[in-house]
């Protein structure tokens, strides 16, 4: 379980997120609902490790992240993925893309004999790559150059990208939101596949339908921390807070 | 008629100079010899600009410290800063009461990569450092979000940057290859009695016979360092275009 305890972060003085507390499960997709710019992403940083928080606590399977040194901490971050509103792809195969988490975590004496091989033209593909390739329906993408994807096949390799090292939690920040209907499909789907691998995954959107569609459990995050927390059902039909069934009725405009 | 065609001889060189076959009086071996002085020059300051620079240019682009933003505004000023000063500045550093004056480096092909060193190394390492800094910081957060270390996404970012670090050494090459002020000053464009260079390069012997009138030869040999330059680009491009299939 990755959880969040009591978690605020500011950058400056102007605090992002306030006393936020939230915990996912392996197996779960927990959908974080929220205007733009209510901190969503500062909330998936914070899980991801990437950002350090400046109260409270951000604990995975009870190892307490930031109480860690830094090989540690590395460890456990290594077990979280991320994929971004961008695709944010690197300039190369999308082969080489959706290796880069295996390969980096190789030792790196192997990682400089792959590199030469590679040079060399002598790639093997890790079962791992096809089979997350598989998942976004990319298989047959494998030696495209990165950069003459379009926009939604590039999401669903970056989807790949963060599937192709089995991490035990993925995050996704607004995965969509730049996609058409069929693309959109494609990665729910995905997102689907990877809770049924075992993995937890929280998908920060403002898209409420994409919540219904995907979510186990849904957070509401309304300016100062979460108003509701729940089974997306009661949140979405019988929402205990006034301000979150305003939003989910579309009366509160941000 | 003869006032006239002394008018014509005086206007200048153009009307006399354009012989039906371009004038080579020289020793054999003599162009390949100002050839490779140019390239070892060139390319040995080359290396040692890209040694230098690129790893300063990669410190700068992830890495803060004090005084960053002097050594930065040194570079730039590095970039136009004339070339003959600093023939001056490397020609007293090496003559005998200077300090590299135990070197015994006058007019030899060692000072000459000395100065060369120090003219390429402002454009190596400034267009290197934009290349770095221009890749998009999206890049290097994917990396670490993919479980990279600050080391890996340092590497991604420098991989990103490829195209523009090729960039620098052949802006670096370019000013090295095609300058004079400086390698006349500290080489002193001399040809052994033999007949082959010591220390002139193609620069330096165009410049020479462009003033003694024989300007189908300057022709011929600027011909050559234009050829020079562009196969160095397309061997450097080429290898850039290889690292891309297969990285």
């Amino acid at each position: 379980m990755i959880r969040l305890d009591g978690v605020s972060h500011a950058y400056g003085d102007d605090p992002v997120v306030e006393d936020v507390s939230l915990s996912v499960e392996p197996g779960e997709v927990v959908a974080v609902i929220g205007p733009s710019g209510v901190g969503k992403t500062t909330l998936l940083r914070l899980l991801a490790l990437s950002v350090r928080p400046t109260a409270g606590t951000v604990t995975l399977d009870g190892r307490d992240a930031w109480a860690l040194d830094d090989d540690e901490r590395l460890a456990v971050r290594r077990r979280v993925g991320m994929v971004f509103q961008d695709a944010s792809l690197f300039d190369a195969t999308v082969e080489r893309n959706v290796e880069y988490g295996l390969r980096i975590r190789r030792p790196w004496a192997e990682r400089v004999r792959d590199q030469v091989r590679s040079v060399l033209g002598d790639d093997t593909i890790p079962e791992a790559v096809e089979e997350a390739l598989d998942v976004v329906g990319l298989a047959d993408a494998l030696d495209q150059d990165a950069r003459s994807l379009s926009g939604g096949e590039a999401q669903r390799v970056s989807f790949a990208r963060a599937l192709a090292y089995d991490p035990a939690y993925l995050l996704l920040d607004e995965p969509t939101s730049d996609l058409d209907p069929r693309n959109t499909g494609l990665i729910e789907a995905a997102v689907r596949e990877a809770r049924d691998r075992g993995i937890g995954v929280v998908v920060a959107t403002h898209d409420m339908h994409q919540a219904e569609r995907v979510a186990d459990r849904v957070g509401v995050l309304l300016g100062d921390g979460f108003t509701e927390v729940g089974p997306a059902e009661t949140v979405f039909e019988t929402p205990a807070d006034e301000r979150t069934r305003e939003f989910i009725s579309g009366e509160l405009v941000y | 008629m003869s006032v006239l065609l002394d008018a014509a001889v005086q206007a200048g060189p153009a009307v006399r100079s354009v012989p039906a076959l371009v004038d080579f009086p020289f020793a054999e071996g003599y162009v390949t010899s100002v050839i490779a002085v140019s390239l070892y020059v060139s390319v040995a300051a080359v290396a040692l600009s890209t040694l230098f620079g690129v790893p300063v240019a990669i410190a700068m682009g992830f890495a803060d410290f004090l005084g960053k933003r002097f050594v930065k505004s040194v570079i730039n000023t590095g970039m136009g800063f004339p070339s003959v000063v600093v023939g001056l500045l490397v020609l007293f550093a090496v003559s005998n009461r200077g300090p590299l004056g135990p070197l015994d480096l006058v007019f030899t092909r060692e000072a000459m990569i000395v100065s060369q060193f120090v003219l390429a190394t402002p454009p190596v390492t400034a267009i290197s450092l934009a290349a770095i800094t221009g890749v998009d910081d999206a890049v290097g957060d994917a990396a670490r979000a993919l479980g990279g270390t600050r080391v890996d996404t340092a590497l991604v970012v420098i991989k990103e940057a490829r195209y523009g670090i090729a960039t620098a050494v052949l802006a670096g090459f370019g000013r090295a290859i095609s300058e004079v002020g400086s390698v006349l000053i500290v080489g002193g464009n001399i040809v052994g009695s033999d007949g082959v260079s010591k220390t002139r390069t193609l620069t330096t012997a165009i410049q020479l016979e462009a003033r003694q009138g024989r300007y189908g030869t300057a022709m011929a040999l600027g011909a050559v360092l234009v050829t020079l330059v562009l196969l160095v680009n397309a061997v450097v491009v080429r290898l850039g275009d290889t690292g891309a299939v297969n990285r």
